[in-house]
C-alpha cells in the first residue's frame, strides 16, 4: 500500500482548464487569478465555484474593495453556469469592504477565518485580494505585516481544508510579491491586443505537484463562460495503426488515383497546391464525396470569405445530410488550438475519416495577427494533431503560378505534408490550359506525368500528357521538334 | 417563478401581518422598520451595509417622485439609512398614509433589486424576510 498522500484533483468544469492544469485542480490549494482588468478573472472564478459547490462542500466568495457585489451578481447572471438555486445553499457571498476599509490586515484574517469555521467551506475565493493588500498599505498600521497575513491566511485555509483562490490585479509577474510565493497555484490571465484584434490567453505559472502544460493557451468568454483550447495532446492520442500493406482511398477522381499509386493512402496529409480557379476547392469536395460514398463521413474546415456564395452544391448536400460536418467559424482572432479543438470534436462526434482544410490561404486570414507570425509552426501542430487520430486530410493552398519556378506553398510548408498535387496553368495555342502532376507521396510510388486536365459539369476530368509540347512549367510550352525535322 | 405583481402582493401581506390586528400607526412603523431590518440582514452580509443603505436612499428617492404628494411628509426624513428617523416620521401620519408609504416603499426597493440582480435571485435572497413571523433570516438557510 502506497504512505505517500493522494491529491484529488477537482475537476474545474471550465473546457480545456483541467488538461492544462495538468489534470484537474488540486485539492486543498491556495491559488491567486492574475491578471489585467477585464481578462476574466472573476468569471474564471465563478464558473469554477458554480461547478464545484455543492451543499455538501459549499463555497464562500468575499468580496472586498473590487466590483460592488450587486454589479458582480447582475452581470455574472449573464452566464449560463450561474445558478441562482445555488445562492446561500452551496455558494454564500461574504461582504468584507467595511473590514477592509480600516485596513487593517489582522481584523480581515479574522472575519475570512470566523466565516470559515462557521460555513466550513470546501471552495474559498477573494475578490480582489489586491485590494485588500492596497487598502493595508495605504494605512499607517503597524500591525500590518502582507508576507505574514498571506502566509497565515495560505495556512489557515489548506488546515481548514479549503481550495482557495484570491482574485487579482497584477500587471506583471516578475515583481517580488510574497503571495507569488505562498502560493501553490498561479493561474495567469493575459490580453493580447494588435491592431484591432484582441485574443485571450492563460498561462500556469504554477501549480505544485502535477505537470500543467506549459506557454500560453488561448480562451474565450462566451455566454456558456470560459472555454480554455489546451493544444491538442498528440503524444497521448492513439496513433492511428500502421496498415499494411498500405490501404488507400479514393480520390473520386479515377485517373488521378492511378497518378498517386492507387489512391492516397490512408491517414496521408495532402497539400493541393494551385492559382486561383484551377479546381482545388472541387477536388477537395469530391474527395469528400467520395467518402460519403463509401460510407465514410467527413469534416471541412471552411475558410472562404463568402461560404455560401462559393460552397459547391454536391459539398453543400453532403453537409445537409450531415455525411460531412461543417467547421465554419465566423468568430474573430481565431487560434490554431481552437481551430484544432473544433476540428477534433467534429471527427469524434462523426466519427470522420476525411478531412478538408479549404483553404490554407482563408485560414492564414481568419487567424489572429499575434498568431500568423507563428503560422508554420500552427500548421504543423495541427497536421500532426488530425493525422494522429487517423484521419487523412486534404489541405487547398492558394499558390500564384510563378513560372520560374516550382513551389507548393507560399509557407514552406510543403514539408509538412505526405503528398503533394501541384496544379498550373499553361498557354497553348492561344489556350488557359490546366495541367496537375502528382509531386510526392511519401513511401509510395506515384505517376510523374503532367496530366492536362478540365473541369465541367462532372466535375475534374484528368486526360492525357502533352507529349509534344515541352516547358510546361515555365507557362509557355512550346512544341517539341521531333528528330525526323532536326536532320531535314 | 413569482411575478413581480406576486410578489407585491405578498410583500404588502406580509407588511399587514407584521402589523397584527391592531392596525394604529405606531404597530404600522414598527412593522415597517422591521421588515427594513430584515431586508438589510438578508442583503448587508453579501453586498454591505453600504451597498443596503444606497438601495435604501434610492427607493426612497423613488416613492417621493413618484408619489409627490409623500413628498412633503418624508423630505424631512434624512437621507442616509436613519430607521428610527422614518419611524418617527411615520407615527405621526394617519394609519392609512402610514401604511400606504411602508407598502411603496418595500415594493419599490423590492423592483429596485429586481432590476439590478434579476427577479429569481432577489426572489431567493429576500425569501425569508416575508415568511410569516420571520423577522430571524436564518431561516432561510438550509444548512449544508
Amino acid at each position: 500500500m502506497s504512505t505517500k498522500v493522494t491529491i484529488n484533483r477537482l475537476a474545474t468544469g471550465v473546457p480545456g482548464l483541467d488538461e492544462v492544469l495538468g489534470g484537474g485542480l488540486p485539492e486543498f490549494s491556495f491559488n491567486l487569478i492574475a491578471g489585467p482588468p477585464g481578462c476574466g478573472k472573476t468569471t474564471l472564478a465563478h464558473q469554477m465555484m458554480f461547478a464545484l459547490a455543492t451543499p455538501e462542500r459549499p463555497a464562500l466568495f468575499f468580496t472586498v474593495l473590487g466590483e460592488p457585489p450587486l454589479k458582480m451578481l447582475r452581470y455574472q447572471q449573464q452566464f449560463d453556469f450561474f445558478d441562482d438555486a445555488a445562492i446561500n445553499r452551496s455558494i454564500r457571498y461574504i461582504n468584507l469592504a467595511d473590514d477592509t476599509l480600516a485596513g487593517d490586515l489582522d481584523e480581515v484574517l479574522r472575519r475570512i477565518v470566523s466565516e470559515v469555521e462557521a460555513h466550513s467551506p470546501s471552495l474559498v475565493f477573494v475578490d480582489s485580494f489586491r485590494s485588500v493588500v492596497l487598502a493595508s498599505q495605504t494605512q499607517h498600521n503597524p500591525n500590518n505585516n502582507l508576507p505574514q497575513f498571506i502566509q497565515q491566511l495560505g495556512m489557515l485555509m489548506t488546515t481548514w481544508q479549503a481550495t482557495t483562490f484570491l482574485i487579482g490585479e497584477y500587471f506583471t509577474e516578475t515583481d517580488t510579491n510574497p503571495i507569488f510565493t505562498v502560493a501553490d497555484g498561479l493561474i495567469w490571465l493575459r490580453q493580447s491586443v494588435e491592431r484591432n484584434s484582441m485574443v485571450r490567453k492563460m498561462e500556469i505559472m504554477k501549480m505544485r505537484g502535477q505537470p500543467t502544460l506549459p506557454g500560453l493557451h488561448t480562451f474565450r468568454i462566451a455566454t456558456s463562460g470560459v472555454k480554455v483550447f489546451p493544444p491538442a495532446a498528440v503524444n497521448r492520442l492513439v496513433e492511428a495503426p500502421s496498415t499494411f500493406p498500405i490501404t488507400r482511398l479514393k480520390m473520386g477522381v479515377p485517373a488521378l488515383d492511378e497518378m498517386l499509386g492507387g489512391g492516397l493512402p490512408r491517414g496521408y496529409s495532402l497539400l493541393v497546391a494551385g492559382p486561383s480557379g484551377s479546381g482545388k476547392s472541387i477536388l477537395a469536395a469530391t474527395f469528400l464525396a467520395e467518402g460519403a460514398r463509401n460510407g465514410e463521413t467527413g469534416v471541412i474546415a471552411a475558410f472562404e470569405q463568402r461560404p455560401n456564395h462559393s460552397q459547391n452544391p454536391q459539398l453543400a448536400e453532403l453537409i445537409k445530410s450531415g455525411k460531412v460536418g461543417l467547421v465554419d467559424s465566423r468568430a474573430p482572432d481565431l487560434s490554431i488550438d481552437e481551430i484544432v479543438q473544433l476540428l477534433l470534436g467534429e471527427i469524434s462526434r462523426l466519427n470522420a475519416t476525411r478531412v478538408v482544410i479549404d483553404s490554407l490561404s482563408g485560414f492564414e486570414l481568419a487567424l489572429a495577427p499575434t498568431f500568423r507570425a507563428d503560422f508554420r509552426e500552427s500548421l504543423s501542430r495541427m497536421v500532426t494533431a488530425l493525422t494522429a487520430v487517423g484521419v487523412s486530410v486534404l489541405m487547398t493552398s492558394e499558390l500564384e503560378d510563378r513560372y520560374t519556378d516550382l513551389r507548393f506553398s507560399p509557407y514552406g510548408t510543403a514539408f509538412l505534408t505526405d503528398a503533394i498535387i501541384v496544379q498550373r496553368y499553361i498557354e497553348v495555342q492561344s489556350r488557359l490550359l490546366r495541367i496537375m502532376a502528382v509531386v510526392k507521396v511519401r513511401a509510395s510510388a506515384h505517376s510523374d506525368q503532367l496530366r492536362q486536365y478540365h473541369i465541367d459539369d462532372n466535375g475534374l476530368q484528368i486526360r492525357d500528357m502533352l507529349p509534344e509540347q515541352e516547358g510546361l512549367l515555365g507557362g509557355h510550352p512550346t512544341r517539341q521538334v521531333s528528330a525526323k525535322t532536326k536532320h531535314v | 417563478m413569482p411575478t413581480l405583481s406576486e410578489e407585491s402582493r405578498r410583500i404588502v401581506a406580509s407588511l399587514a401581518h407584521r402589523v397584527g390586528p391592531q392596525a394604529d400607526t405606531a404597530s404600522i412603523a414598527a412593522a415597517v422598520v422591521s421588515i427594513l431590518q430584515d431586508v438589510g440582514a438578508a442583503l448587508a452580509p453579501i453586498i454591505g451595509q453600504q451597498g443596503v443603505a444606497a438601495l435604501y436612499r434610492r427607493s426612497f428617492h423613488l416613492c417621493v417622485s413618484t408619489h409627490p404628494r409623500l413628498a412633503a411628509t418624508y423630505d424631512r426624513v434624512p437621507a442616509a439609512m436613519d430607521l428610527i428617523a422614518l419611524k418617527s416620521v411615520l407615527v405621526e401620519q394617519n394609519e392609512t398614509d402610514a401604511l400606504f408609504f411602508g407598502e411603496v416603499l418595500l415594493t419599490t426597493l423590492y423592483e429596485l433589486l429586481t432590476t439590478l440582480i434579476g427577479p429569481s435571485l432577489t426572489a431567493r435572497l429576500l425569501v425569508g424576510v416575508w415568511q410569516p413571523s420571520s423577522s430571524d433570516t436564518s431561516s432561510q438557510e438550509i444548512s449544508p
